[in-house]
């Protein structure tokens, strides 16, 4: 936590600021006092060995995990019990599981239209065109009257992109997307979000793809043991890490666990 | 039962279209019959729309309760999932005649004066919450098969619960379940002939009269067996064909 955040573009807006967040699962501390600020635009990679607290973290972002104490703003609302709140955040972030989560019984246009037509009250045609126009980004227009089970994983992560952004979220968290895929679909979800990076929304990406985090990353976060122990560039990220702990994980994954 | 999986709306239209002219036309071909069936034509008739009525009105209303309360038993409320978990425990360890006589008898007692129950509604009440908490546990089966990460997703895209619960945990929870009460429902048009226990002239006990004038079982009894075999196919078959319907997207 002392090494040196990047310091941002003074004309970036913080988006997320997450301040002293605790979390405990019963006598198991999870979150200890993080604290980080999240700039519109910036792509984060958060980092980690397994049980850090990565997804914990994620997840107390948009409340699929309450937080026991500290605070958490997203855009000027502060995440707590009232409902109010909570709905607003939630139409502004979007969330991409490890476990692509798509509504199976709903074809994947159905899918994508699902939110924006029951939480934004769009029209059915409306929310229809911007699916296609959302599916056509992800290169999967074809597949839209499918079912999830007739995708490939590959192709499901890209539906689970296209639906999260059809909700045009200020950011986006992915919390592993391409852990369950078999290695030949990576590369497809990677692009996908590669381009999304581009196009300058604000993500965070938990992932163990360190040649993503790398390249597509402006900032690296590095967890260990509910702690956020080193929060910079992937250049001194890789290069020349403060942490013994970090400088350890990174032999390792390049080792391949 | 492939023609129905395979051809779901047909087979749907053509039970319910099979269902209502069999149960109107009924008394045509049964009024041919000989002795004791023939004169006794009308009487069958109106016992197999009765023991259908019943069957539908008790049924209908037994998938409400049984969606509420198995609901209720995963309800982060404690005193409610008690409270279902108790309805469900007092229904399934007692006999359905007992509550059917419970209806009937007690109702009087507990409803203010000025509402009389008729002996169908009585019927229809004690079935429902008894087909009710049956459902209840299927229902309650269904909800834990849909996937938590399929509930996050949504909650996480902005739905509230409610709409959670509509658009995304019940249509896949009633696939899963829908099986399992469709044979609650064919349980329900056998079940619906207790009702002659509280002089609701269904099926059985248009049987029973008619028998008890002309003495002769053999026949009577029969054609209240073959009428009751068509019903519940016919409901049986309607059920599969709307588990065909909802089972979209589960194969390949
Ligand atoms: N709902 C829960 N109940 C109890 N313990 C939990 C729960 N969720 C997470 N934990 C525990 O909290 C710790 C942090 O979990 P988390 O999922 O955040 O780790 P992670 O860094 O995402 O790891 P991974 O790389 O394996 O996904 C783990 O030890 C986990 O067992
Ligand atoms: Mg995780």
């Amino acid at each position: 936590m002392n090494s040196p955040a990047p310091s941002p573009d003074t004309s970036l807006r913080p988006i997320i600021e997450a301040r002293q967040v605790d979390k405990r699962f019963g006598s198991f501390h999870a979150l200890k006092k993080v604290s980080a600020v999240f700039y519109e635009g910036q792509v984060t990679a958060i980092v980690g060995p397994s049980g850090s607290g990565k997804s914990t973290f994620l997840r107390t972002l948009n409340r699929l995990e309450t937080h026991d104490s500290g605070e958490i703003v997203i855009d000027g609302i502060v995440l707590n019990d009232d409902l109010k709140n909570l709905d607003a955040i939630r139409r502004e972030v979007g969330m991409v599981f490890q476990s692509f989560n798509l509504f199976t019984h709903l074809t994947i246009l159905r899918n994508i239209t699902l939110a924006p037509m029951r939480v934004r009250k769009m029209e059915r045609a409306a929310a229809e065109q911007k699916a296609r126009t959302l599916l056509e980004r992800v290169g999967l227009l074809s597949q839209a009257d499918k079912y999830p089970v007739q995708l490939s994983g590959g192709q499901q992560q890209r539906v689970a992109i296209a639906r999260a952004l059809a909700m045009d979220p200020k950011v986006l968290l992915f919390d592993e997307p391409t852990s369950a895929l078999d290695p030949e679909m990576v590369n497809e979800v990677l692009a996908v979000m590669r381009e999304l990076a581009y196009s300058g929304i604000t993500m965070l990406v938990v992932t163990h793809e360190m040649g993503f985090a790398r390249e597509v990353a402006d900032r690296i976060i590095f967890f260990d043991d509910g702690v956020i122990l080193e929060d910079t560039t992937p250049e001194v990220f890789f290069t020349q890490a403060e942490h013994e702990r970090a400088r350890a994980f990174l032999s390792q994954v390049r080792h391949g666990f | 039962m492939n023609w129905a999986t395979r051809y779901p709306g047909w087979a749907m239209f053509a039970a319910m279209a099979g269902l209502l002219a069999f149960l109107w036309g009924l008394a045509i071909p049964l009024a041919a019959a000989p002795e004791p069936i023939g004169p006794a034509a009308e009487q069958f008739a109106d016992g197999a729309r009765i023991t259908v009525w019943l069957t539908l009105v008790a049924g209908s209303s037994g998938i409400v309760i049984g969606v509420l309360a198995g609901v209720g038993k995963l309800s982060r409320f404690w005193p409610l999932r008690r409270l279902c978990d108790a309805y469900v425990w007092l229904i399934r360890g007692t006999p359905l005649l007992l509550q059917i006589l419970f209806v009937w008898l007690a109702a009087p007692s507990i409803l203010p004066e000025d509402i009389v129950l008729s002996d169908f509604a009585c019927a229809a009440i004690a079935l429902a919450l008894n087909v009710g908490a049956y459902n209840t546990e299927c229902v309650r089966a269904g909800i834990l098969a849909v996937p938590w990460g399929q509930v996050e997703a949504a909650r996480a895209l902005g739905l509230t619960p409610v709409q959670t619960f509509m658009d995304v945990v019940l249509p896949q929870s009633m696939r899963v379940a829908l099986p399992a009460l469709a044979n609650n429902l064919a349980s329900l048009v056998k079940d619906s002939s207790l009702a002659y226990a509280i002089s609701v002239v269904e099926l059985t006990m248009v049987g029973y009269r008619v028998q008890a004038e002309s003495y002769q079982p053999i026949p009577v009894f029969v054609t209240t067996a073959v009428i009751y075999l068509i019903l519940t196919t016919a409901f049986t078959t309607l059920t599969a064909a709307l588990e065909a319907q909802l089972n979209t997207g589960q194969q390949r």
